[in-house]
């Protein structure tokens, strides 16, 4: 299993991509695709994720640090030779060319005997059902058929690694998510080698076996769909990951008949169990954050228990969000839509302390917590 | 009866509007009728009648079409012009693509060498004939001294039937290359970078990308480009009528120039308009087929 991990993993070594006017694009990043794995690389926009993939590729050249394809160092190899395909978000398909000609063209090239060109290409129409467009061009597509003709042409040609790049950016909301079943149910199928990257936390959650987590150039965290969500390394990863995003309430820790958190203003008070919490200094100038469904109703006075006023009600259905504000804080909580409160009612909240995280208010890290 | 007068009004609010478009367009009509369409109409009225000018018109039907079936000269001319356009347009294309596949490059000073190779475009076709006379004269012509510098023997560039015309079709492309050069620069600049990045992952060489993704991509502009320039090469006339007067032998006759000796050195007006006629239907029928064979199906 390692001998084969070696031939088709990517692994990053403190990577570095500063353009001529001096922007730093990509910053140090260091990190490991093994054999077989799907990545996906996720950050807001701007944040270098796509220049990290255009390295992999190699339409953009390091300016420091290696990056390898299997054994194979690849900074001086160009794309061609690389053996990894790309999907592109805009899909790049030729348009001069039918659907065949765009799936048979990079085999063409390689000189691949014609029948198995055939062979490549029909069993990959079967599979994305473009059989009966073949000899349509682009223009004449629909744009999920674009998506999966873009897909078409790098499943053919069989390469170590797949690169997609904001794949299903340009497709609306219904057909984005059958195109995301049908990449997952590809990436069990073929068992390749996948570095994704998206903007779109449901797809990075959704299809990542592991996430890396991008913000300004810089490596947030790596970890998987719940590792990144339950354990944010991060004040940036806590807030970017979760809808709605997780609650921040500044303050600092006192110790006053045990561990306390105290918000700005006064407003919120909790009791922590000072025994979760091995490294915090008394006086610690800190941001608690706790995500919406750590958040309920309360309807007796209990130790974590703030009160606050309803601003706003959204009802999605099955759970509704509670925005209520306390002092100068608005906090998110997730309830269950038939016990929804009344605006401007005044609640009592409980939070789950299990669940809360803290973060050092000037470097953003997350203090570590003990685990029973 | 008020909404017979807002009617009314309505109507004279149309009315001055109408006229003032008119007034607008006035300039480009009166210029239309007095140089486009009063001499085409003349010219068919023309072509079935013998006219000299000065004595008055006389009908003879369909004459000047059974004399120019039978005008070896005319066929000539038609030869010798097809000569041009078969050395003219494909070099032109071949320059005018090299020139913008450089310009299209990150080069320093691109901005002067898309000014300086635009800049024959819009000088006078005489000006540029005479200056190419000077270049191509046998003794005297600065390319034949050079190449006896350099130890070759003189070429004699406009005396030999044979060199003649592709000396013109020479000279004809390096002045307008220039608007080519645009024309394809636009072109080049229309692919989306996104396709090269695909060709290059796909395995495409350098080569490779430009055959597969410049050259079909750029399919409008060479439609554009091809019978732009068999349109201009047909009416070819200012350079073979200075340089050469349509010799030596006939070799550089083109046809514009052979119905402009026939209207205004031989007054032959009535047959220089059924050559005109007759030639005007060669461009469109040879425009067709060009459409035919280079034009590619559409995209968008």
């Amino acid at each position: 299993m390692r001998e084969t991990a070696r031939k088709t993993g990517v692994r990053l070594e403190h990577v570095w991509k500063i353009y001529d006017n001096g922007y730093v694009a990509v910053e140090d990043v260091t990190f490991e695709v093994a054999e077989g794995e799907f990545m996906v690389l996720l950050g807001p926009s701007g944040c270098g994720k796509t220049t990290l993939l255009r390295l992999v590729a190699g339409l953009e050249t390091a300016s420091r640090g290696t990056i390898r394809i299997g054994d194979q160092v690849v900074n001086d190899v160009p794309p061609r030779d690389r053996d990894i395909a790309m999907v592109f978000q805009n899909y790049a398909l030729y348009p001069h060319m039918t659907v065949y000609e765009n799936m048979a063209f990079g085999l063409k090239l390689r000189r691949v005997p014609k029948t198995e060109i055939d062979r490549r290409v029909r069993a990959a129409a079967r599979v994305l059902e473009l059989e009966h467009l073949l000899d349509r061009r682009p223009h004449q597509l629909s744009g999920g058929q674009r998506q999966r003709v873009a897909v078409g042409r790098a499943i053919v040609r069989e390469p170590r690694v797949f690169l997609f790049d904001e794949p299903l950016s340009n497709l609306d909301a219904r057909l984005r998510v059958e195109m995301r079943a049908e990449l997952a149910r590809l990436h069990r199928e073929l068992g390749r080698t996948v570095l994704y990257v998206t903007h779109d936390q449901v797809e990075a959650m959704t299809l990542g076996q592991r996430i890396v987590v991008l913000n300004k150039g810089r490596v947030q965290q790596i970890g998987t769909p719940l590792e990144v969500y339950h354990q944010p390394a991060n004040r940036f990863v806590a807030g970017f990951i979760g809808n709605p995003p997780m609650n921040f309430i500044e303050g600092r820790l006192e110790h006053r008949d045990g561990l306390r958190f105290v918000g700005k203003g006064g407003q919120v008070q909790l009791m922590l169990n000072a025994a979760d919490w091995p490294k915090v200094r008394p006086g610690q100038a800190v941001t608690l954050g706790v995500r919406p469904e750590a958040v309920a109703l309360a309807t007796v006075e209990e130790a974590a228990v703030m009160r606050g006023q309803v601003e706003t009600v959204e009802v999605l259905g099955a759970v509704a969000h509670l925005y209520v504000r306390i002092g100068e804080a608005t906090v998110v909580a997730q309830v269950d839509a038939s016990v929804r409160p009344a605006l401007a009612q005044e609640v009592a909240l409980r939070i789950d302390l299990d669940r809360i995280h803290l973060f050092d208010a000037e470097t953003g890290q997350a203090l570590p917590r003990a685990r029973s | 009866m008020p909404e017979r007068v807002t009617k009314n009004r309505r109507w004279r609010v149309r009315l001055r509007e109408a006229q003032q478009g008119y007034v607008l367009v006035a300039p480009y009509l009166l210029h239309l009728s007095v140089f486009f369409g009063y001499p085409l109409l003349f010219a068919f009225v023309l072509m079935f009648h013998r006219w000299d000018i000065v004595t008055p018109m006389e009908f003879v039907g369909l004459k000047n079409f059974w004399r120019l079936m039978r005008d070896d000269l005319f066929f000539r001319a038609l030869l010798n012009t097809g000569i041009f356009l078969t050395i003219h347009i494909p070099l032109q294309i071949v320059v005018a693509l090299f020139f913008a596949e450089l310009l299209n490059r990150p080069l320093k000073g691109r901005g002067f060498f898309r000014a300086a190779y635009f800049m024959p475009v819009v000088v006078s076709g005489v000006v540029i004939t005479i200056l190419f006379q000077q270049l191509f004269a046998f003794d005297t012509g600065l390319i034949n001294r050079m190449l006896q510098a350099l130890g070759g023997e003189p070429v004699p560039w406009l005396v030999s039937p044979a060199l003649a015309m592709p000396s013109i079709a020479i000279m004809a492309t390096w002045k307008n290359v220039g608007l080519y050069i645009v024309l394809f620069l636009a072109g080049l600049q229309h692919i989306p970078r996104h396709l090269y990045e695909a060709a290059e992952l796909d395995g495409a060489n350098a080569w490779q990308r430009w055959w597969h993704v410049t050259l079909p991509m750029l399919n409008p502009t060479m439609v554009t480009v091809v019978v732009l320039s068999t349109i201009g090469g047909f009416s070819l006339f200012i350079e073979p009528y200075i340089l050469t007067g349509g010799g030596p032998l006939n070799a550089t006759l083109s046809a514009v120039l052979y119905i402009y000796n026939q209207a205004f050195y031989f007054n032959h007006m009535g047959y220089a308009a059924a050559l005109g006629f007759c030639f005007a239907i060669v461009i469109f029928l040879v425009v067709l087929l060009q459409r035919r064979f280079v034009e590619t199906d559409t995209w968008s």
